[in-house]
């Protein structure tokens, strides 16, 4: 409100305005305290740093999210650093700590799931289905039964670089359960 | 305050006015005054901290250089390992044991956090000794203690279980310098059995897995010594003394005030993904089954509502009305009331782990989902606005006070700044995803996938979906790359 419309105002709304006015003030006031000292005493958080961080993230999403640039985004691995390239199945070969048989690598947890005669498999048995099942229980040998694992689960990992492939042999690897 | 102000108070805000400075000055008597007097008016705090005043020890940072007799010893009974100009120490694959990613991703950090580095390389826990004296505790078979570098799968029958064992010969193997990937079966074996007594065996979830293998190293150290200790102080075990952390949680009557104070120990920070603002969730849920990690965050990438891991420490930190069915029994009002909680970090660890609940568990629909959305994380991170001290200080108008006889600020400030060094990143669907790591050396960054190592950019990993990450003090971030450094 400008001041020439004080003149025409009355004592009683004078008197209100002004008390809005120093309410207002103290307000304004008590904010700028907070703040100053805030800042003075080097309360306040690194905004900048902060920012700095979300325009590189925005601007990495960016770049990733370009097709142009693929080179690194794609999971297909040609050699990794040392310049080796590996099996999608890891086929270094040792000796079982439970039973001492030679298993591959690739395959260890599996076999380690059944020779400690534990987890999930014992109990997931009575309610998988029969065909899953048969596959995996028929065998006499726990040896023998490892040739049933080389499905077609790890092939994929090569090409994409995730675990795609039907849960139906070892399903120990991925995540939670509910 | 320096000598020379002429002082006048500001009555209404109790702030000091210096007439010859024209300015409002702070002074730490006047605020520790000020929040005392508030403090008798309405404020009773009641802490049952037990021993959390322990004074904290300054240790200087001193190189180590061995005398000529150590050198001597040094040189008698080690091999020397090829040094190669261009790649740092310690990487090396980790074989998949069968859908065994989430283990080697975790293992990846692991072998990677610099304390926890640095103890089993300077022989903190030496394992032949170690099983040693567990012989000669209990006459219990062969020794299995073939000295095969980097192999494993010697017998571990009739040697006794320590995760810790394992973690140093893991760690022997990986940082001997071998580059064909290394198969961490007996670190599988050894887990499952000590998860098989938690009965936590069947969760195949990678922060699962790090929660119940630091307690096993816990465990181990803690039944071995036969001593009793408080987990809060993290001196127990290496385990503990890298990653545990305290929490402060603060519970306050919204009728008198009565703050009920409660500490609690921890290893990491798990952090609710924010609830989405905006129209976006629709396009996340649709590319979720492109899972390939690093192209996946195009979409979200486009609204600036991102959710950030700053902002879900906001969240974590700032003060929660708990709902009326939830009242607390205030001991000064002595009936049950409607309360405020908040939590503050009260001590941080020296690696700071956090783990995003990505995944969602519904009792009621009896599924789980994932909720594969974009996280910004920084690099580098602050981690003085989250604790008690901060939060303490800007819930009593941000006066300087000494709070909880705590020791200054000072000290706090210098370990509040972390560095990131590793993220585990999730990509895929609940029930067939894969697990990835992103480990920084000598700030190059290079993606851990199984036995697969390779370099990556750092945009890669900024805009990877991590599920947990890594930060370190930035103190030690710093002394353990000052060799690369200095190259």
């Amino acid at each position: 409100m400008s001041v020439s419309n004080e003149d025409n105002m009355s004592p009683h709304m004078q008197l209100s305005s002004h008390f809005f006015g120093d309410l207002l003030d103290s307000i304004i006031v008590d904010v700028a305290s907070e703040c100053h000292r805030i800042a003075r005493l080097g309360l306040d958080r690194n905004l900048e740093e902060e920012e700095e961080e979300l325009r590189l993230s925005a601007q990495a999403r960016v770049t990733v999210a370009d097709p142009s640039n693929s080179g690194e985004t794609n999971g297909k691995y040609v050699v990794d650093i040392f310049g080796q390239t590996h099996p999608s199945v890891a086929n270094e070969v040792f000796d079982c700590m439970n039973c001492g048989r030679p298993i591959v690598a690739g395959r260890f947890a599996p076999h380690l799931e059944k020779c400690m005669g534990k987890g999930r498999k014992a109990r997931a048995k009575a309610t998988r289905s029969s065909t899953a099942s048969q596959n995996r229980y028929s065998r006499g040998s726990p040896v023998s039964a490892y040739s049933s694992y080389s499905n077609s689960a790890s092939t994929n990992r090569l090409l994409n670089g995730t675990y795609s492939h039907t849960v139906e042999e070892y399903s120990n690897g991925t995540c939670e359960e509910p | 305050m320096a000598p020379g102000h002429e002082i006048s108070v500001d009555v209404d805000r109790a702030e000091l006015f210096c007439c010859a400075c024209r300015d409002y000055v702070y002074d730490r008597d006047f605020d520790a005054a000020v929040v005392l007097s508030s403090k008798a008016n309405y404020i009773h705090t009641n802490v049952n901290s037990d021993n959390l005043r322990k004074k904290r020890r300054i240790v200087e940072y001193r190189p180590w250089l061995p005398d000529i007799q150590e050198r001597v010893l040094v040189n008698n009974n080690s091999s020397v390992l090829s040094f190669v100009e261009d790649r740092p120490w310690g990487l090396r694959g980790l074989n998949n044991l069968g859908n065994t990613c989430f283990m080697n991703s975790v293992l990846q950090a692991l072998l990677h956090t610099p304390p926890l580095r640095n103890y089993f390389l300077s022989d903190k826990h030496n394992r032949y000794y170690c099983q040693q004296q567990k012989k000669s505790g209990n006459d219990n078979g062969v020794v299995g203690g073939k000295r095969s570098n980097g192999g494993d799968g010697n017998g571990g029958k009739g040697l006794r279980l320590c995760l810790a064992c394992d973690m140093d010969a893991m760690f022997s193997a990986v940082f001997s310098g071998e580059l064909v990937p290394y198969s961490p079966g007996k670190f599988l074996y050894s887990w499952w059995q000590h998860a098989a007594n938690l009965a936590s065996y069947e969760q195949q979830d990678a922060h699962e897995f790090f929660i119940s293998m630091l307690d096993g190293i816990h465990e181990k150290v803690e039944k071995d010594r036969h001593k009793p200790h408080s987990l809060g102080h993290g001196d127990c075990c290496i385990a503990h003394r890298v990653f545990s952390g305290i929490l402060r949680s603060d519970v306050m009557c919204t009728a008198c005030g009565f703050t009920s104070t409660t500490y609690d120990p921890c290893v990491d920070i798990s952090l609710d993904l924010e609830p989405y603002q905006g129209s976006s969730a629709k396009s996340v849920s649709l590319k979720t089954h492109s899972c390939n990690g690093e192209a996946d965050c195009k979409n979200s990438s486009q609204n600036g509502g991102i959710s950030t891991l700053i902002g879900c420490l906001d969240r974590f930190t700032r003060p929660e009305r708990l709902g009326s069915d939830q009242k607390f029994f205030c001991q000064q009002c002595q009936v049950r009331q409607e309360s405020l909680k908040q939590m503050s970090i009260r001590k941080l660890p020296l690696v700071s782990c956090f783990h995003i609940k990505r995944f969602e568990h519904s009792s009621i629909r009896k599924m789980s989902r994932k909720v594969d959305r974009y996280l910004q994380f920084p690099f580098s991170l602050d981690m003085a606005p989250y604790l008690s001290s901060s939060i303490l200080r800007s819930r009593f108008g941000n006066r300087v006070f000494p709070f909880d006889g705590d020791e200054t600020d000072a000290s706090n400030e210098m370990s509040s700044e972390f560095e990131l060094f590793a993220v585990v990143t999730h990509t895929g669907k609940l029930d067939a995803g894969h697990y990835v790591t992103y480990l920084r050396l000598s700030n190059q960054w290079y993606k851990c996938d199984d036995s697969w190592i390779t370099r990556v950019n750092e945009n890669i990993v900024r805009s990877a979906q991590g599920y947990m990450m890594f930060y370190v003090q930035k103190m030690l971030y710093y002394k353990a790359g000052e060799k690369q450094v200095a190259q």
